[in-house]
């Protein structure tokens, strides 16, 4: 059976997931060859003293690629079963409707956590190349709540995709603003430390909202 | 034992009333065709059937559980056509039948197949670009496939042409009365019911008209044409007619009665007229007959 659903729901992402992975692959790419750029024809020592001084973070072009990640993969895997509601044909599945819901969504989550993975491998490489530990373990800090902003952002389109009220759709989409930006706020380098728990429990807490959507579907909400 | 028996079933949409204390039952091994006008509350019921709608009142079993808390178990027995044979259709055939083939344990591709094979598809197309009549096969393929006890068609022959259809009613009868399913079904193109269905459920705003089996129904509910001799005479009515229209000095009265009733209960409100027949009717002609033209 589950296997089945992981059939089912790798058709769905497939080409969004690789899409996304190759962009997020692109963007380290750029990022690695604009180091090399700035090292060898501006000023290494500028370069340097901007990050350990001026809190510079080279790969703030990472920023919004994990958020577009995960509303790319939240809409492949959730806007085909809204269409028609076709999210009927699923919830009729021999398995409980909550459960088959959380293993969609466990699917889902796990590809982005996979494709965010494979990303945050090639950006410690990447930095590792040109930079002592210490950068880039304050780099890799400021980069997390941007993944888990991608995350959140993966839970909360799935809760307003699969939504059957347009009102509430709005509603939850200007929540789900509010929410997503707290992970994306103009910070400098690691200044994000002392939130990392609190936003991690938020996220984890904001993957269970899509049963509240599968509820009011269920309950015949139009 | 019934497949689905439905218990005071009252629905509300807001204010409005769709119906109340609404009850009827399928028996296991029976064909059972749900008819009525749009907005009588066909898709309401279907719904609640199969939990995607909480009644306001009452409740459907389904195999003795309670549509809205179907056992996994339960949910394998039943197959489900949903109105416009919706699919997955974000995937082709090979791929549907790969992911359903995971699903349900009794999954027998054989039908599937042998309908697929009608088909002038390519392996690779996707669901979502073949013709509404194409996916329609699909979606009844799938259904067949799965084997299931109790088989819920909502509107199985939108899309379907006349040849097909007609071809399909009769294996579905055939695989249904082989391997005692039970089907519920509804479906807008009445003359294929008849050809299928064992019994027959007719609903109106509010209220079941009536449900019996369709042999029964169609044995005892008659349309007598009156001729009247004066076009603007006033008809009378009478709780023997379940419905009356009319067209100037032509009155088609339909009834349960039998010619003689007629004719005395004509005769006792003095009504005056050139001739009093009675019409062979279809299905189609019985249903609006008695549920009116509007």
């Amino acid at each position: 059976m589950w296997k089945a659903i992981i059939y089912k729901e790798w058709i769905k992402i497939r080409w969004t997931a690789a899409i996304f992975l190759a962009l997020g692959i692109l963007v380290l790419v750029n990022i690695l060859l604009r180091i090399r750029h700035d090292i060898l024809f501006v000023d290494a020592i500028n370069y340097w003293y901007n990050i350990l001084f001026r809190g510079y973070n080279y790969a703030s072009m990472l920023k919004f690629i994990p958020f577009l990640a995960g509303l790319g993969i939240a809409v492949a895997q959730y806007f085909p079963e809204t269409v028609n509601r076709r999210i009927k044909l699923t919830f009729h599945l021999p398995v409980k409707e909550n459960r088959v819901l959380m293993g969609m969504h466990l699917f889902g989550t796990g590809s982005l956590l996979l494709i965010y993975a494979i990303w945050l491998i090639l950006f410690v490489i990447i930095s590792t190349v040109f930079f002592p530990p210490e950068i880039m373990h304050s780099t890799l800090i400021t980069l997390i709540p941007w993944f888990m902003g991608g995350l959140a952002t993966y839970f909360m389109a799935a809760l307003i995709l699969l939504e059957p009220v347009w009102l509430f759709r709005v509603l939850y989409a200007l929540v789900a603003y509010g929410f997503i930006a707290m992970f994306y706020q103009r910070a400098g380098l690691t200044a994000y430390l002392p939130a990392l728990p609190e936003l991690a429990v938020l996220t984890v807490l904001s993957s269970i909202v899509v049963l509240f959507s599968g509820y009011r579907f269920r309950k015949g909400e139009m | 034992m019934y497949a689905i028996e439905c218990k005071n079933l009252t629905h509300y949409y807001g204010k409005k009333l769709v119906y109340e204390n609404l009850n009827f039952t399928v028996e296991e091994g029976k064909i059972l065709g749900l008819l009525g006008k749009n907005g009588s509350g066909k898709s309401t019921t279907i719904n609640i059937l199969n939990g995607f709608l909480h009644p306001t009142a009452g409740e459907c079993l389904i195999y003795g559980e309670n549509s809205q808390h179907l056992t996994p178990a339960t949910k394998e027995r039943i197959g489900f056509l949903i109105e416009g044979h919706i699919q997955y259709s974000f995937m082709n055939i090979h791929q549907i039948e790969k992911f359903y083939s995971g699903v349900y344990s009794r999954w027998n591709s054989e039908p599937y197949w042998e309908l697929m094979s009608k088909l002038k598809v390519t392996p690779t197309q996707k669901i979502s670009s073949m013709s509404c009549g194409q996916r329609s096969q699909v979606a009844l393929g799938l259904i067949l496939a799965q084997d299931p006890d109790l088989l819920i068609l909502d509107d199985f022959s939108m899309g379907l042409d006349p040849g097909y259809r007609r071809l399909f009613i009769d294996y579905l009868r055939d695989y249904a009365k082989a391997n005692h399913k039970t089907i519920f079904l509804t479906s807008h193109i009445i003359q294929d019911m008849e050809r299928l269905i064992d019994d027959v459920l007719i609903m109106d705003y509010n209220r079941i008209l009536t449900q019996q089996p369709v042999d029964e129904f169609m044995k005892h509910f008659k349309q007598f044409v009156i001729k009247l001799k004066n076009p603007e005479a006033d008809f009378p009515k009478n709780s023997m007619a379940l419905n009356i229209e009319r067209t100037k000095s032509r009155v088609e009265f339909y009834t349960y009665a039998t010619l003689e009733e007629v004719k005395k209960f004509l005769s006792e409100h003095a009504v005056e007229y050139t001739s009093v027949e009675q019409e062979t009717l279809t299905l189609e002609d019985a249903f609006i007959g008695l549920t009116g033209k509007y």
